[in-house]
This record gives C-alpha cells, structure tokens and sequence, in this order.
C-alpha cells in the first residue's frame, strides 16, 4: 500500500510538470516524457536510470529514476525508486551549439525496498522510539551540467553530462552536529549522469 | 568546400570533447581518493580495506600483552550521533594509565548505518589500546546486523584474558519483536558452562536484563544462569545513558550500566583477584 501511495504521488507530480509540456508543444501527447536520463551513484543506485520532464522555460526538470546497486558494489543488493527535481536557473551558450547550465540546485526522495527498511515501525516499537523512516530517504544537492543540442534527424535535442555534489538527511544531521569531527567531505557524495533529450 | 568545413569542425569538436574527457577523468581520479565519494545507497555496506572482523583483531592484539594480576579497562557506550564527544573521550582514555582494553558497550551508530561505524572506527582506532564491541539496538536497525557482523563479528562471543573471560551477547529483544530467539540463553549457557580453567566471568550486553527493552520472558532465565554460577560476580551493560551501579536482584551479581558518550562519561573498571573497582570518569 505505501509502495502504491508513493507511485502515486510521483505520477501525480509527473503530470503537473507534464501539463506545462503539453503548452510548450502540443505535437506532443502530455505524457510522453521530454528526455531520459542514466545516472551513476548518488544515493539511487549504482546505476539508475528513467523519464524525466522539463519546464516550459527548460529550467526545472523532474525525473523518475529506477535505481539498481548490485551486491558486488553495495555489500548488499537493493533496489530504489526516486523522484527528484532539479532546478538549472541559468544556461551560457558556446560555440559549436554547446552549452553550460553553471548551477542546478536540487533535491530527491528516495524509497529503497526490503524487508529490513520500515516506511511505518513495526507495532513493538513505542511511539517515538525512532523517529525517521529507514525506507525512504531525502537528500539534497548542487551540481551543474555541460550540454549540446544535436540534430540527428529534423528535431533539435539535447545530449547533456551532469555531476551533483549531495547529501541526504540522516548525514546531514550527524554533520551540523559534529562540526568538529565531521567535515563537509565526509557527508557529500557525487553523482554523474548522462541525459539524452526527446 | 562545405566538406572541408565540416571536418574541420568535427576535428574541433573532437579535440574539445577530449579535452573535456582527459579534465573530467582528472577531476574523478583527484576524488576517488576520497572515503565514500560514491554513494550507492544510504543502506550500503561497503567497508574499507582491513575494516573487517575488528573484535577478533582487536582480541588478538590484546593477547599480544601478558595480562597483569590486576586487570584494568574503560567501559563506555552508546556514541551514536555524538561524534565530537567520542573523540574527547578517546582523548581522556589515552590519558588512564596501565589500561588493558576498551569495550563499548553498544549503540555504535543512530541510523543502522554502515558509514556510521566507519566514522566510530576512525574515532576509536585513535586509542592507545585495543576495543572490543557490543551490539546495540540502534546497530540493528536496517542493514546494520549485517555491517555489524562484516565490520566486528559474530553478534555473540566471547574471549579469555588473563584470569578472565568476558562474554557479549545481543541483548536487544525489542529489535526481534520479543520473539524469543534474543538473548540467546542456550549459547550462554554454554558459553558459561565452558570454563575449564575457573576463570572469573563478566558478561557484557547492550540492554540490561531488566530493561523495558529486554525479552520479559527472558529476564528470569538469564538472570537466573549468572545469579547460579559461582564465577559469575559482574555484568556490565550500557543503553540507559547514565550510570548506574549495584545488585540489582540482590543475587551476588553487580549490574554496571555506563553512560553515553553525549553525557561525557564512562567507567573505569578495576579487577583483581577477590576484588573489584568500579569508578564514574566524566570528561
């Protein structure tokens, strides 16, 4: 039931930001989604990856990622849903149509399936005895992308290359309150991705 | 003409998406050596290299020392999300003279979390001497069980040093939904059946047995298997996050239970034959 819940509430933010699209290009169905994107780490996986749809001002993207981490990798094999919004307020052209967007801000929620990972505590808890859920988590981060629009056949895309410098709640936390011991190197991580525009 | 265009364009091209290739692969290499650049997942159990079976290491490092007749050592617990005060308690252990070991009775982390002990190891590899852990209940949370058994051990055992051997079982009932199986009495009870030697025993848990958070059901039983052996005069746990020290059921059993790492404090324990010490440090 919370896994549907969840779904829900990211198709139904998938369709906000879709209807926007529907505007901007009407040849277009509205839920057909505006690009893809494949990204590595950051919290969603070692590898995750799905459709995404833009603003009509191209400046905020939200994106469905379906995330994957092998044990190999991770000590353990997990599987993770995410939904995350990033926005990129400024883009500088190059020549050769290349492009840079210098700054993204951004933020997902991830939901992280198993049976070890509680969305709810279990009824043998008290109430209050921990206070966050272990299957789903927040996080937060800043980046910026480097991009070029191609023309393959008759539309223009985009082919852009992505990095984001990030943390998530629970080491958030742990850092502002250990300042001393913990420095801002020990809660970020970096995520790199690839997007491939429709 | 409009092919020569072309390619000279495409080589221009070329030439920048190298560039941009040869600084992207520089800039990853440059932080790749970084501690957990990537993450994965939150719940990921990736260790660094010798973060492995730390308890057994640690024990073996300890019998490296002969044991004195008197048998010195800290008991502290519970650093969970108090990364600060850990390392000032690492300072005020290195200051005790003639100690042996450190246990740390349990609530390694907050979150269950991998990185979490990585960050307690980095604090408690900074002492003068060897530590040995305990699990809490906060280490089972998520996947910590299974970062606990890859980072430290097995969730029960035991070692002998000197004229003693000292036991750690998981006491944390409430994280197994009081199902029975937490502590486990069968092993204890052999653990405490098998002592050729006669040695002096301590058993150290996260969860008291009379805590809330320990098995109800339980708790006579457990009790009962130190309360009716003879070696059996100390029992020393951590969880409740202050100090408390005494026969708790007026059995010949001392029940010590130390404070948290965010309370400052954490016992010295003084053990010789016939005798023992208990003393509050607050730093």
């Amino acid at each position: 039931m919370k896994k549907v819940l969840l779904l829900c509430l990211l198709c139904a933010q998938l369709t906000v930001s879709g209807q926007s699209i529907n505007l901007a290009r009407s040849h277009r169905r509205w839920f057909m989604p505006d690009h893809a994107k494949l990204q590595f780490a950051g919290g969603t996986g070692f590898l995750s990856g799905g459709p995404g749809y833009i603003s009509r001002n191209r400046t905020l993207e939200t994106d469905f990622l379906f995330g994957y981490l092998p044990e190999e990798f991770g000590g353990d094999a997990l599987i993770t849903i995410t939904g995350k919004t990033t926005y990129s307020p400024w883009s500088i052209s190059l020549p050769n149509s290349y492009y840079i967007k210098p700054f993204s801000l951004g933020m997902y929620l991830s939901y992280t399936f198993g049976p070890q990972f509680d969305w709810k505590w279990p009824k043998y808890y008290p109430k209050g005895y921990y206070w966050w859920a272990t299957s789903v988590r927040p996080g937060l981060y800043v980046g910026g992308k480097v991009g070029r629009d191609v023309m393959p056949r008759t539309r223009k895309r985009q082919l852009e290359l992505y990095y984001e410098l990030g943390t998530y709640d629970l080491l958030l936390i742990s850092y502002v309150q250990n300042t001393g011991f913990l420095k801002p190197g020990d809660i970020l991580n970096l995520a790199i991705g690839f997007k491939f525009g429709f | 003409m409009y092919n020569i265009i072309l390619n000279s364009s495409l080589t221009n091209n070329f030439a920048l998406n190298r560039v941009t290739l040869l600084l992207l692969l520089f800039f990853l290499l440059s932080l790749a050596s970084c501690d957990s650049l990537f993450l994965y997942n939150p719940n990921q159990v990736t260790l660094l290299n010798g973060q492995s079976n730390l308890n057994n290491k640690n024990i073996s490092l300890l019998a490296s020392n002969p044991p004195q007749d008197t048998l010195r050592f800290i008991l502290m617990g519970d650093t969970q999300r108090w990364y600060d005060e850990s390392e000032d308690f690492v300072k005020s252990a290195n200051s005790q003279k003639e100690i042996s070991f450190v246990l740390h009775a349990g609530d390694i982390s907050d979150f269950g979390l991998a990185q979490e002990l990585k960050w307690v190891d980095r604090i408690m590899s900074r002492l003068n001497v060897p530590y040995m852990t305990v699990i809490g209940n906060h280490d089972i949370i998520a996947n910590g069980p299974d970062a606990y058994k890859k980072m430290f051990g097995p969730l029960d055992y035991s070692f002998t040093y000197g004229n003693y051997k000292f036991i750690f079982i998981n006491t944390n009932s409430r994280e197994y939904a009081f199902d029975g199986t937490v502590p486990n009495v069968p092993w204890l009870r052999a653990q405490l059946a098998d002592n050729p030697d006669g040695k002096e025993m301590i058993v150290v848990g996260h969860v008291p047995p009379y805590d809330n958070d320990f098995d109800k059901k339980l708790e006579p039983e457990f009790a009962g298997l130190l309360r009716d052996n003879p070696n059996v005069n100390m029992s020393l746990y951590g969880h409740q996050h202050s100090f408390t020290d005494g026969e708790y059921y007026k059995d010949g059993v001392r029940y010590v239970v130390t404070t948290s790492m965010g309370a400052r404090g954490y016992l010295l324990i003084k053990l010789w034959k016939g005798g023992q010490e208990v003393k509050r440090i607050e730093f």
